[in-house]
């Protein structure tokens, strides 16, 4: 399977990459991580799909309210290459269990060092990524201070 | 002559006094009749409902509110048709595709 953080890396060179990491399966409806807990390892999704979500209060209650899901192929937890290394939403396997691969920070990192070229690919890749999210959330918040003007200006 | 005197002395006290009684007798009356007590307000007969706390629940709350569950999975869909919307912006960056509107109940 083709995964977004390896695009235009050699097929060796991925090998090496995900040999750093350690496959798990996240039965459905159990968290890969909180929000808040310290991000030390990317995931990349094998199979199933992630849901990230983070908590709102409904009606009094506090409930986990969906902000994006990750399909096979996409990355997963880039808090853990971002300083504080810290988790900013809650990720959990929805409606069947999923497979990730776990790349350890440090293991990356040391890989990137030894591997610059293969390193600043990925590093692309990454920005791609997390762009992508930006430009994302930046549209949606516009969209929703639009409708908040409209609101208050009617 | 003091007889007839002290007669009509007798007579206008007792006329004054019952003129005094009639007065606080009618004045009580219409104090009453505006003064009316007031009866708390009936309170709105909802059918009892099993698993729901209705100590929990405020009198105010509509008893057409949808569940928690729908409300949260109404949240989900207006985020993924909000992400399409952006999706297509980012796309196709026009001001037309930038606040198009989606079929969202939050936003109609």
């Amino acid at each position: 399977m083709e995964q977004e953080l390896l695009n235009g890396v050699s097929s060796a060179e991925a090998g090496q990459v995900l040999e750093l990491g350690t496959r798990m399966v996240v039965p459905a409806g159990t968290s890969l991580f909180r929000l808040g807990d310290p991000a030390d390892r990317l995931f990349l999704v094998e199979r199933g799909r992630i849901k990230l979500t983070l908590p709102m209060s409904v009606r009094g209650r506090e409930e986990d309210v969906f902000v994006e899901e990750r399909a096979p192929g996409q990355a997963v937890g880039w808090s853990a290459l971002i300083p504080p290394y810290r988790f900013t939403l809650t990720a959990t396997a929805a409606l069947y269990d999923a497979q990730v691969i776990a790349l350890p920070r440090e293991a990356l990192l040391k890989y990137f060092v030894a591997n610059p070229a293969a390193g600043y690919k990925i590093a692309l890749n990454l920005a791609v990524v997390v762009g992508h999210r930006l430009q994302l959330f930046q549209t949606m918040w516009l969209r929703e201070m639009q409708r908040t003007v409209e609101t208050h200006s009617a | 002559m003091e007889m007839l005197l002290m007669g009509l002395c007798m007579a206008l006290f007792g006329t004054a006094v019952a003129a005094a009684a009639f007065g606080a007798a009618t004045r009580s009356e219409s104090r009453d009749s505006v003064e009316q007590p007031t009866l708390p307000l009936a309170k709105a007969v909802t059918p009892p409902r099993f698993f729901l706390d209705n100590t929990a629940t405020p009198a105010s709350t509509p008893s057409r509110q949808v569940p928690v569950e729908v409300l949260l999975q109404q949240i989900e869909n207006h985020v993924r048709m909000e992400q399409a919307a952006a999706e297509s912006f980012l796309a196709l960056p026009t001001q037309a595709q930038l606040h198009s509107k989606t079929n969202s109940p939050f936003v109609n």
